[in-house]
């Protein structure tokens, strides 16, 4: 059995390198996808992360705004309770009604307080001594302390931001309103910056938006986020410096609004993290999956590489090689079915081949014998005794001839010499044995017997002769002095295959083919001499001579020789040729 | 001795004359009798329902006193309405104490911490009302209302109040309440008084919300 040949570089690339492109792409695709899902989730995650911390510092923030109110509150409160400065407040003259002011708002660290007449105009304010008279820009705010006793927001107030709390100056009743202002400026948004470690600006509401009054970002950034802002009601992402950050705005008083923010990049940078190990363990898995996908591409193109290898076999013609297929699969029913054509494909090789051997052997043998040979059956050709008839015949002055015709003459002689008696030998079912140059021997009742064989070489010899000499009379007329002698006897002789390997002939061998060969060189032009075992044969078929005891080369004593003339016109022809049965001979003993 | 004697018999007589004469006046004195509710009917404590008198004020009385107490840190009572002139003692019956002071226009003054009765009355000789505060006790609230007539009472729970001794003529009732929503002018009604007849007069008043320091604290210290 050939072996398999290796599979080609093509059909790695074509085969095997698809089946790796196609596992290790698709591995890619999930791992793409589980990269995008996974950032998907993980930016969602960091900004409802942030949400979320925003919310609680909202929520914080405000809680923290609320209290610090409360604690203004109460301080201006304890201000307000100051029996100086209410004295000052209901019997002194402004310039000590200020100063009290001036020295209650360094007690309690205000940024501004501001003294109110129970009608809400300006009494007294620690920032401008000679604003008096002035109507409280908040009326809002006194009309709330009016109702709950005291009031406390954050308000925009003279163009900046203030946290306020009115509490009434009460002697015991109201004599005046006592305002506690604490500025909410840059320096607010930072220190609240410092406690949270968000951006933290303020805005106001004012026709048509929001207009920033307080943050921890710079002027352009600032702009950015009043922008921004227009279409955020409570959260969303802003981009400022190129950066998405998440915003969140806390309403924290009248108008205004604290928008704290952080940037998206600071929650992701938690993840990096876990990007890294992500793309470790994909990066690891992307090389197994190529190890993988190699290994079973490799499996699975075997079987096919090995039926593309067997097939390539078929197609330079062996048939021999079947594919070794041991799957259960689809590659393995392909095996099956790919031998059992090979199968197929060896039986009609085989029958090919026979048919062949057979037109091979026709050319060599008799008819009889190649179809014997072709048929298998080689049992005839070991060597075996059997009674045969034996034909010799040959051209007389074909030597002469040869040397003195052209070569050309002499083949084209060969040629038609060999044409006319073959086509008599065949219709006889002689087994031609051999023939040398211008002779040849043929014999009959082996290796198929017939039952006349004597007669059978009889009367071929009748037809040879006088076929070949309708030929020769041609070259006769040429001028070329040509004869045809024949020589006829029947007996026993070892018939079979002699030879070497290489090169076997099946010949018989006894006194039967020397007596016919000596008959032969007995023989005219034109004679056809037989024995006495063949005459007595063919004495009822043939009209011919007794030529009386011949003395022949290699035989001891004489031995009586017949001339055949001609068939007898009288009796009706035996059976005719061609009606052999097909019967082998029982071997008998000499 | 005799003269003496003889004066004092006089004076006897005149003043047994008198007596009567003052019973046959008395007789002629005439009362009203004043309701003060608010929009809802619910009678009003504390307001002071006055009889303004036109054209010759009426005798004008001796200069009267009248006092303010503290008493368990709150002033006693909450509203005192005097005539004009009027001398007001501040007794503290706390064993604390107290510091008593007035921002308003009628009268500003103060009475610095001090224990028992200050040795001089307060004298309250604008007419007009005198917030009364304690500079230590935010809650301690007083009202002193000085009228100009010697004719006022001051409603009880009830909502009630009964002026006596009015000689008859023509008054003006007016009624104030340290909460009253709008001027007490306003609230004027005239009213004539025939003699030896009652006369009723009845308010229907609106009253502002209190402007008042709850009194929240329970003092660790309060005793009897």
């Amino acid at each position: 059995m050939a072996s398999v040949r290796l599979p080609s570089l093509r059909s790695f690339r074509s085969f095997r390198g698809q089946l790796v492109v196609v596992f290790v792409g698709l591995f890619a695709v999930i791992l793409a996808t589980c990269f995008i899902v996974v950032a998907a989730a993980v930016r969602a995650s960091a900004r409802s992360e942030i949400n979320e911390e925003l919310r609680l510092a909202g929520t914080l923030f405000v809680r923290q705004f609320e209290a610090r109110s409360q604690q203004l509150l109460t301080a201006t409160r304890l201000l307000s309770g100051d029996f100086a400065l209410k004295t000052a407040a209901a019997t002194a003259d402004q310039a000590t009604t200020r100063s009290v002011l001036e020295n209650h708002r360094q007690r309690i660290e205000a940024d501004v307080l501001l003294l109110l007449t129970p009608e809400g105009n300006i009494a007294a304010d620690t920032r401008d001594p000679g604003r008096l008279g002035v109507t409280f820009s908040l009326p809002g705010l006194l009309e709330e302390a009016e109702q709950s006793g005291e009031a406390s927001r954050i308000a925009a107030m003279d163009s900046g931001l203030y946290r306020l709390a009115v509490v009434p100056l009460l002697a015991p009743v109201p004599i005046a309103w006592l305002a506690a202002g604490f500025s909410i400026d840059d320096r607010t948004a930072a220190d609240l910056r410092r406690v949270t470690g968000l951006h933290i600006s303020f805005f106001h509401r004012r026709e048509p938006g929001l207009v920033v009054q307080a943050s921890t970002l710079d002027g352009a950034d600032r702009d950015e986020l009043e922008r921004g802002l227009a279409g955020i009601r409570r959260e969303g992402v802003i981009e400022l410096a190129g950066q998405p950050h998440v915003i969140r705005v806390e309403r924290i008083g009248d108008d205004v609004v604290v928008v704290l923010q952080r940037p998206l990049a600071e929650a992701l940078a938690a993840s990096t993290g876990l990007f890294r190990t992500l793309f470790a363990v994909g990066g690891a898995g992307l090389i197994l999956a190529l190890l993988g996908a190699i290994v079973v591409a490799r499996r699975m193109s075997r079987p096919v590489l090995a039926l593309v290898g067997a097939a390539q076999h078929v197609a330079a013609g062996d048939f021999t090689t079947a594919v070794s297929v041991q799957r259960r699969d689809e590659l393995g029913e392909l095996g099956t079915t790919f031998n059992t054509m090979l199968a197929g494909l060896r039986d009609r090789e085989r029958v090919r081949a026979e048919l062949e051997r057979a037109e091979r052997l026709k050319r060599f043998f008799s008819p009889q014998l190649a179809e014997l040979l072709s048929a298998g059956d080689e049992s005839m050709l070991a060597s075996h005794r059997r009674e045969i008839t034996v034909l010799f015949c040959d051209l007389r002055g074909f030597t002469a001839f040869a040397e003195k015709a052209d070569p050309e003459d002499v083949m084209r002689l060969l040629r038609d010499y060999h044409a006319t008696v073959g086509a008599l030998i065949s219709r006889y079912e002689g087994t031609l044995e051999r023939f040398t140059g211008d002779g040849l021997m043929v014999f009959f009742n082996d290796p198929v017997p017939c039952p006349d064989p004597a007669t059978r070489a009889v009367r071929m010899a009748i037809a040879m002769r006088d076929a070949v000499q309708r030929l020769l009379d041609e070259w006769r007329r040429r001028g070329h002095t040509l004869g045809f002698g024949t020589g006829v006897d029947m007996g026993y002789a070892t018939v079979g295959r002699i030879g070497f390997e290489g090169r076997f002939d099946y010949a018989a061998i006894g006194t039967v083919t020397n007596l016919s060969a000596r008959l032969c060189q007995e023989a005219s032009d034109g004679q056809i001499l037989v024995s006495q075992r063949v005459y007595a044969e063919v004495e009822s078929l043939v009209e011919a001579v007794a030529l009386g005891a011949l003395s022949l080369r290699g035989f001891a004593r004489p031995l009586l020789a017949f001339s055949v003339v001609r068939l007898r016109a009288a009796p009706p022809e035996a059976a005719p040729p061609g009606t052999l049965t097909r019967q082998l001979a029982k071997e008998e003993p000499r | 001795m005799k003269r003496r004697l003889a004066v004092t018999v006089l004076l006897v007589l005149w003043a047994l004359f008198a007596a009567r004469a003052g019973v046959r006046a008395q007789a002629r004195l005439g009362a009203v009798d004043a309701m003060v509710t608010d929009d809802k009917g619910r009678p009003i404590e504390d307001a002071v329902v006055s009889l303004m008198t036109f054209g010759t004020p009426a005798t004008a009385p001796p200069p009267a006193t009248a006092v303010m107490d503290q008493h368990d840190r709150e002033f006693v009572p909450h509203v005192l309405p005097v005539y004009l002139g009027t001398r007001v003692n501040f007794p503290n019956r706390d064993n604390i104490r107290h510091h008593v002071y007035s921002f308003s226009s009628a009268k500003k003054f103060e009475l610095p911490l001090y224990i028992g009765t200050p040795a001089a009355p307060v004298v309250f000789d604008k007419p007009g009302v005198v917030a009364l505060g304690c500079n230590i006790h935010d809650w301690m609230l007083a009202y002193l209302y000085v009228l100009t007539t010697p004719h006022f009472a001051k409603t009880a729970a009830d909502g009630k109040a009964r002026l006596d001794g009015l000689p008859p003529g023509t008054y003006e009732a007016r009624v104030w309440h340290p909460r009253l929503r709008g001027d007490t002018e306003k609230t004027g009604k005239p009213l004539t008084l025939a003699a030896g007849e009652p006369a009723q007069v009845a308010f229907v008043v609106s009253l502002k919300s209190e402007w008042r320091i709850p009194r929240k604290l329970v003092d660790p210290y309060k005793e009897r």
